[in-house]
């Protein structure tokens, strides 16, 4: 489904391409690697593509245009084997190279698996650099299995924190989660790629908005303010809908995507910035655009803070898909909330006075952050708010079981 | 020589208070002569978290009790639950003491103080010293009186609970201005109703879920090896229904009720249920594989809780008996298919003994406090010495804890 957002080269807006707003997909460490590989597969005609591995063999095996391999004295070419600190160390030892890669890049979508070596220990180094270098940066970034063991989810956790510092947005996608949605008789390949249709569907979703010739269009500019906050919480949700009840099919289907019924997303599904995108045949019209943004901005966020986009594509109808990206602000008015994890520190930053005040000036806000970033448990607790927690093997039994096992519950 | 006695059997529940009365004449014939029960107000989780609202409901449920019986209750066995139970294991072991080598009384008695004596952390209580047997030079026996031998063991299971809780729930009664005969945690009264003797005696596992918690109890040899509260019961499973459907907490109640099943089966995967199932404003429908699964999960985690918590004690050989599941929530159909799933050995649910001729009774959420009375007319033989002693253990403990205060 994603080339539906590329199929009609004709729509694209030659205006706003004048603009030169530059896109980059960049998938970094193994799994993130494999994630552009595969999108590459999908045709997105107009992003340009970039991996970066420590590893030589799987550099050399991706048919993506520019490659690059970082900590090549470090690793002399072999992977990180798993632990973040040579990643970092590895990207640190590249940082000019890093540095080319995103000079004048307006929007850098970093793909990574988060869990192993490379992947978390140079995303956010990579990350920084990007926005020293002025990019926009949004991340998706897959979380371990829970079954990989207690090291990886660790290294992950420090990882996410880690990224959510630096980038605009980072969304999350539990491996756990997305494994649900996948038959019982599907090949590895398959399972594989419906896990990086979450991402492709996210990365054409953007893209749409700012190229495609749609209804309503976004400018980078409105796209750039949404995500002006770094650290916060990213809410990310797909739907989709077919027949003649299109409409309420994809918002009923949105309504039952399993990313938005994540533990952490459980007592607020509130965003303070949405960002909507809607995508239909010929026959979208403006009245149905208008019942999406009611129903998904009463669910998520109030009208005003909606940032709306709708495009048709001509090779289908009766079809539609939503996507919605959510931003919550550090002045949100939810509860305070206490942050679990300790952040992994910042990767080091050399020299340069700029860069310095940059982080001073990020400090006072991150403060706040922590106190808003990650909602507690305690709000799932319902009936028994008020009483002592009831701890079995670091788990609060009163939160229901399959929200603390992420079951995915259509209603 | 007959003689009456009247006693009161007390259960302060999540959902409910329940007090029977009970009648007992001479050594083995127990009537329940009054009942009364009330909705129960200020617990949770099986403790006491509004103490007046609670004191309230007690009060009311006992003076009905009273009036249905026609008679006025002086002493009560009060049952008691709740996560601040705890439970250890203790072994005493002395040399027999006599040249000949017979163990006697005072060798017992030694025994038995050493087992027992271990003293608890600040604020915790001893509730029960459960007898785990003896051995005899190694040689486990039943009763070592009068063997021969030259070294005696035995091994306790030592029940101890938080003081501040232990005298809230004193305190309701109390404040009625009647008195406590005896606390028995939930889980051992009711396993002596829901296991028969036999079974009790090959082996047993009782998980008596009820509305705030579960308590369980593993007899073997007829003694019991071990006892647990798990702080998670019906209630969980409702409020489990309310967040995950995202309906009010009532209906979450009702829907558990009329649709709730503890199993999932692919079978009924699109079907839908109605809220309410009368098409008036509101009423929408809901998936069954939903309510399945949310029920499922938490039924599934609580079994796989307890099934930790006694490890290899769960086997085919160690509960020839199987698993009886009592109170409230083994309404729940296909509960039994649950537990044998997670536990992997046979399960039932409890039947009340013939003896409970109330057919209102028979439910298996009333098995803790029939129980309670059965504890009750046990504890009231005069040939039971062993446990007369007990009981002034508890008083003096109590008056321990009053001091305290």
């Amino acid at each position: 489904m994603d080339e539906l957002f590329t199929k009609n080269p004709i729509t694209k807006s030659e205006a706003i391409e004048d603009q030169g707003i530059s896109l980059k997909v960049i998938g970094i460490g193994g799994a993130g690697t494999n994630m552009v590989d595969r999108i590459k597969l999908d045709n997105l005609a107009d992003l340009h593509l970039a991996v970066v591995n420590t590893d030589r063999k799987t550099l050399a095996v991706s048919p993506v245009q520019e490659r690059l391999m970082i900590g090549r004295k470090l690793t002399r070419g072999l992977s990180a084997g798993g632990e973040t600190e040579i990643g970092r160390m590895a990207a640190e030892e590249s940082r000019d190279e890093l540095a080319r890669m995103v000079t004048g890049v307006d929007l850098v979508f970093l793909l990574v698996g988060l869990g192993g070596g490379t992947g978390s220990g140079a995303a956010p180094v990579l990350a920084q650099v990007a926005r020293e270098k002025g990019a926009m940066v949004i991340t998706f970034a897959t979380l371990p299995f829970h079954g990989e063991g207690s090291r990886r989810q660790e290294q992950a956790k420090d990882a996410l924190c880690a990224l959510r510092d630096v980038c605009h947005a980072v969304i999350t996608l539990p491996n756990d989660v997305l494994i649900r949605e996948i038959g019982e008789n599907d090949t590895l390949m398959e399972a594989l790629s419906k896990a990086d249709g979450w991402i492709s569907k996210g990365v054409s979703s953007i893209w749409s908005m700012l190229f495609a010739q749609g209804l309503i269009n976004v400018d980078f500019g409105a796209l750039k303010n949404a995500f002006h906050i770094t650290g916060g919480k990213t809410l990310y949700g797909l739907g989709y809908g077919e027949g003649y009840n299109a409409v309420e099919n994809a918002l009923k289907s949105l309504d039952q995507c399993p990313l938005l019924h994540l533990p952490e997303n459980y007592a607020s599904q509130k965003a303070d910035v949405l960002i909507l995108n809607v995508t239909g045949g010929t026959d979208l019209g403006m009245s149905q655009v208008n019942r999406i943004l009611d129903a998904v901005s009463e669910k998520f966020s109030s009208k005003e803070n909606t940032i709306l986009s709708a495009a048709q594509d001509a090779s289908m109808t009766r079809v539609i898909y939503i996507t919605v990206i959510g931003v919550s602000d550090l002045n949100g008015n939810g509860p305070a909330r206490i942050r679990k994890h300790t952040p992994a520190a910042v990767p080091v930053i050399h020299t340069e006075q700029a860069e310095k005040e940059l982080r001073k000036a990020r400090k006072p806000q991150r403060v706040d952050q922590e106190e808003f970033a990650f909602p507690s448990d305690r709000d799932n607790r319902g009936l028994f708010e008020d009483t002592e927690p009831n701890v079995y093997d670091g788990e609060d039994l009163d939160i229901p079981t399959f929200l603390r096992r992420s079951l995915k519950i259509t209603s | 020589m007959s003689q009456k006695k009247i006693i009161g059997a007390v259960e302060i529940g999540t959902s409910k208070v329940v007090v029977l009365v009970g009648e007992i004449l001479g050594r083995n014939s127990l009537n329940i002569i009054g009942m009364a029960q009330t909705t129960s107000m200020g617990v949770k989780k099986g403790e006491v978290t509004n103490l007046k609202s609670a004191s309230d409901s007690t009060h009311t449920a006992i003076v009905a009790a009273e009036k249905s019986a026609g008679v006025s209750i002086d002493s009560i066995y009060l049952s008691c639950s709740g996560r601040h139970l705890d439970g250890f294991s203790t072994t005493g072991k002395v040399a027999v003491s006599s040249s000949d080598n017979v163990i006697n009384r005072a060798d017992l008695q030694r025994v038995g103080e050493m087992a027992r004596t271990k003293a608890l952390p600040l604020q915790r209580v001893y509730i029960h010293h459960i007898l785990g047997g003896y051995k005899v030079d190694g040689q486990p026996t039943k009763n070592p009186l009068g063997m021969a031998g030259e070294q005696l063991e035995v091994q306790y299971w030592n029940v101890n609970a938080d003081q501040r809780k232990i005298s809230d729930q004193l305190h309701i009664i109390n404040g009625f201005g009647i008195k406590v005969d005896d606390m028995i945690i939930s889980s051992i009264a009711s396993g002596c109703v829901a296991a028969s003797e036999e079974e009790r005696d090959k082996g047993v596992l009782v998980i008596d879920i009820g509305c705030g918690t579960t308590d369980f109890a593993v007899y073997k040899d007829g003694i019991i090896l071990r006892t647990g509260v798990i702080g998670v019961g019906g209630d969980h499973i409702t409020n489990d229904l309310a967040i995950g459907l995202r309906i009010n907490y009532k209906n979450a109640e009702s829907i558990k009720h009329r649709f709730g099943k503890a199993i999932v089966d692919s079978s009924d995967k699109n079907d839908t249920v109605l809220l309410f199932g009368d098409l008036t404003i509101g009423d929408a429908p809901i998936s069954r594989s939903s309510i399945y699964k949310i029920t499922h999960a938490r039924v599934e985690e609580l079994f796989n809780i307890i099934h930790n918590k006694l490890g290899s004690l769960i086997s085919t050989q160690n509960l020839p008996g199987g698993i009886i599941i009592t109170g409230g929530s083994a309404r729940l159909p296909h509960l039994c298919e649950a537990a044998r799933q997670a536990f992997n050995v046979n399960a039932r649910v409890a039947q009340n003994p013939a003896w409970v001729t109330n057919p209102e009774l028979k439910a298996p959420e009333y098995s803790t406090v029939i129980g309670l009375l059965q504890y009750a007319m046990t504890a009231q033989r005069p040939d039971s010495g062993g446990r007369k002693k007990k009981n002034t253990g508890w008083f003096g403990k109590m008056a321990g804890i009053f001091a305290g205060n």
